[in-house]
């Protein structure tokens, strides 16, 4: 079992990893677009994951939840990623970040 | 993971057959445009003209519709469609039954291949429209269903009058003139069919591309009940009282529909996120603006504000061809570009992001060929109006040949796009 420090130094690195996931149609990462709710790392090789879509019938949902999963086994293939997708609170344009504004050029 | 609609969305031989159909049937169509030369400037319900405009509204237009929806059930339904069988029998039959149409008004073949082809066509549609009913059943119901369903409910009875008319050339039995019952079928078709389905579908479609949320659905609610009461109410005064004083009351209220639908987008536009528009979507808004034409040609035409009759009929042409030019055209000609490169860029890439890195799907066209198709296209349009407005012959001339222009450049993308291998780069993670 890991440290807490250790917990949340992995945890960031899983978020720096998610921001290389692309939504491939607005063309912006999912951490910028804000469609990352919770990340949990248990400490030892669960990984959990609560997000949204920018719509819930997102033609391309599957390809994301998949890009998400491979990208983080690359890294760590001894982790199992779980991600639940929940339209509550459902997405808004505030939850784009500044950076992912800028990039939107809204 | 829940509530997605990714794992309903059927195969790929469902649906790319109906976009190869539909932009081959696009090229074919201006080359019928360019043969039939001054037959455009002539009554509208002469055979080629009608054989150009059940190439357009059949094999461009509503084979692609076809496609785009068994993709789109998913999205609009969220559910998977009834089944991919009947839609692949429904395909070949629809694609049989086009070609012979088109063949029986071409050569006026009115009292003997036509009745075949109808036949076909009816059995090809009822085949579509069942499956989406099916699918509907299962699935979610929302005001964008709601247009969806009442869209193919139009298509179903301007098919089955379509067949009556069909069988009255080699066996008459109905009370008025074909002409008559043609502009009923026309109707049915362009407006209950095509602009009902287009309200339907882009709803969905343009906030999802433009990003918009919060939008008040309220005036999509009332424009669904202007547009359908209007024209059920139209379509039953011209059949049984064989058109009354009301009629411009029925104009009255689809014209009103329209309106709250384009009052919508203009919502939409203005709550976008997205704040540049790329091609496809200027396509798009440009067809969603076009709806204001149809409207005035009809006011036109209903209120006979020109008595020249040549001058007229060409109004009459004007008015089908705002309709299929100016809103159902660019509106494919813009939506392939959202719909067909994400359908194979989910195919080739679906097992492989992550694993590598993948091109986006905006990359598996040419976007210079889409912006040249763009200005070309809408060339085209504006020439080609002028030449209906002022029956100019070699105008009409330019304008077919810049609208082959269009085609050729489309069809260089869609099959781009078909035939895109698989390009990778080993992740850098």
């Amino acid at each position: 079992m890991k440290t807490r420090d250790e917990i949340k130094e992995i945890e960031s690195e899983l978020e720096q990893i998610l921001y290389g996931v692309m939504d491939p149609e607005v063309e912006l990462n999912i951490v910028d677009l804000g469609l990352i709710y919770s990340l949990i790392y248990d400490g030892q090789s669960q990984v959990e994951i609560k997000m949204t879509f920018s719509t819930p019938a997102c033609p391309l949902g599957d390809a994301i939840l998949m890009n998400i999963r491979q990208s983080i086994t690359n890294v760590y293939p001894e982790f199992e990623v779980d991600i639940e997708v929940v339209f509550e609170p459902a997405w808004n344009a505030d939850m784009i970040s500044e950076k992912g504004r800028l990039m939107l050029g809204m | 993971m829940n509530n997605l609609q990714t794992g309903n969305a059927p195969s790929l031989s469902v649906v790319v057959p109906h976009f190869v159909y539909s932009a081959l049937s696009f090229l074919c169509l201006t080359v019928f445009i360019i043969l039939a030369g001054t037959d455009v400037l002539g009554p509208y319900f002469s055979g080629k003209l009608v054989a150009i405009t059940h190439l357009a509204v059949l094999g461009w237009a509503s084979m692609l519709a076809f496609g785009a929806l068994y993709q789109l059930i998913p999205v609009v339904f969220e559910t998977a469609l009834y089944s991919e069988l009947l839609a692949k029998i429904t395909f070949w039959i629809f694609a049989v039954a086009i070609l012979l149409l088109v063949y029986s008004f071409w050569t006026s073949a009115y009292g003997t291949t036509l009745i075949y082809a109808s036949s076909l066509m009816f059995t090809a549609l009822s085949g579509f429209i069942g499956n989406v009913l099916f699918s509907q059943r299962m699935g979610k119901r929302n005001i964008q269903s709601k247009y969806v369903v009442t869209a193919i409910l139009w298509l179903l009875l301007a098919a089955f009058l379509g067949l009556l008319i069909a069988i009255n050339f080699k066996y008459p039995f109905l009370s008025q003139i074909h002409l008559h019952y043609l502009k009923i079928h026309a109707h049915l078709g362009l407006v209950g069919w095509f602009v009902t389905l287009i309200i339907g579908v882009s709803s969905s479609l343009i906030p999802m591309f433009l990003i918009s949320h919060n939008l008040n659905e309220g005036k999509l609610n009332f424009a669904y009940y202007l547009i359908n009461g209007g024209l059920l109410l139209l379509g039953l005064d011209w059949l049984v009282l064989q058109g009354t004083l009301l009629i411009p009351v029925y104009w009255v209220s689809i014209s009103l529909g329209i309106i709250l639908y384009l009052v919508f987008v203009r919502e939409v536009y203005q709550k976008r996120l997205r704040k540049e528009l790329d091609v496809g979507m200027k396509h798009t808004l440009v067809s969603v603006l076009s709806m204001l034409l149809p409207i005035l040609l009809s006011l036109t035409i209903m209120l006979k504000l020109d008595f020249q009759n040549s001058f007229h009929l060409r109004t009459t042409t004007l008015y089908g061809f705002s309709i299929i030019f100016g809103l159902i055209t660019p509106i494919i000609l813009g939506q392939t570009y959202k719909t067909l490169p994400f359908i194979i860029w989910l195919h080739k890439y679906k097992q492989l992001v992550g694993k590598y890195k993948t091109p986006m799907p905006k990359e598996l066209y040419s976007e210079r060929l889409v912006t040249l198709q763009f200005y070309s296209y809408n060339l085209a349009i504006i020439v080609l109006v002028t030449a209906l407005i002022t029956d100019t012959i070699w105008m009409i001339r330019l304008g077919s040949y810049t609208l082959l222009v269009t085609a050729v450049l489309y069809n260089l993308n869609v099959f781009k796009i078909i035939f895109h291998k698989v390009k990778t780069e080993r992740n850098p993670i």
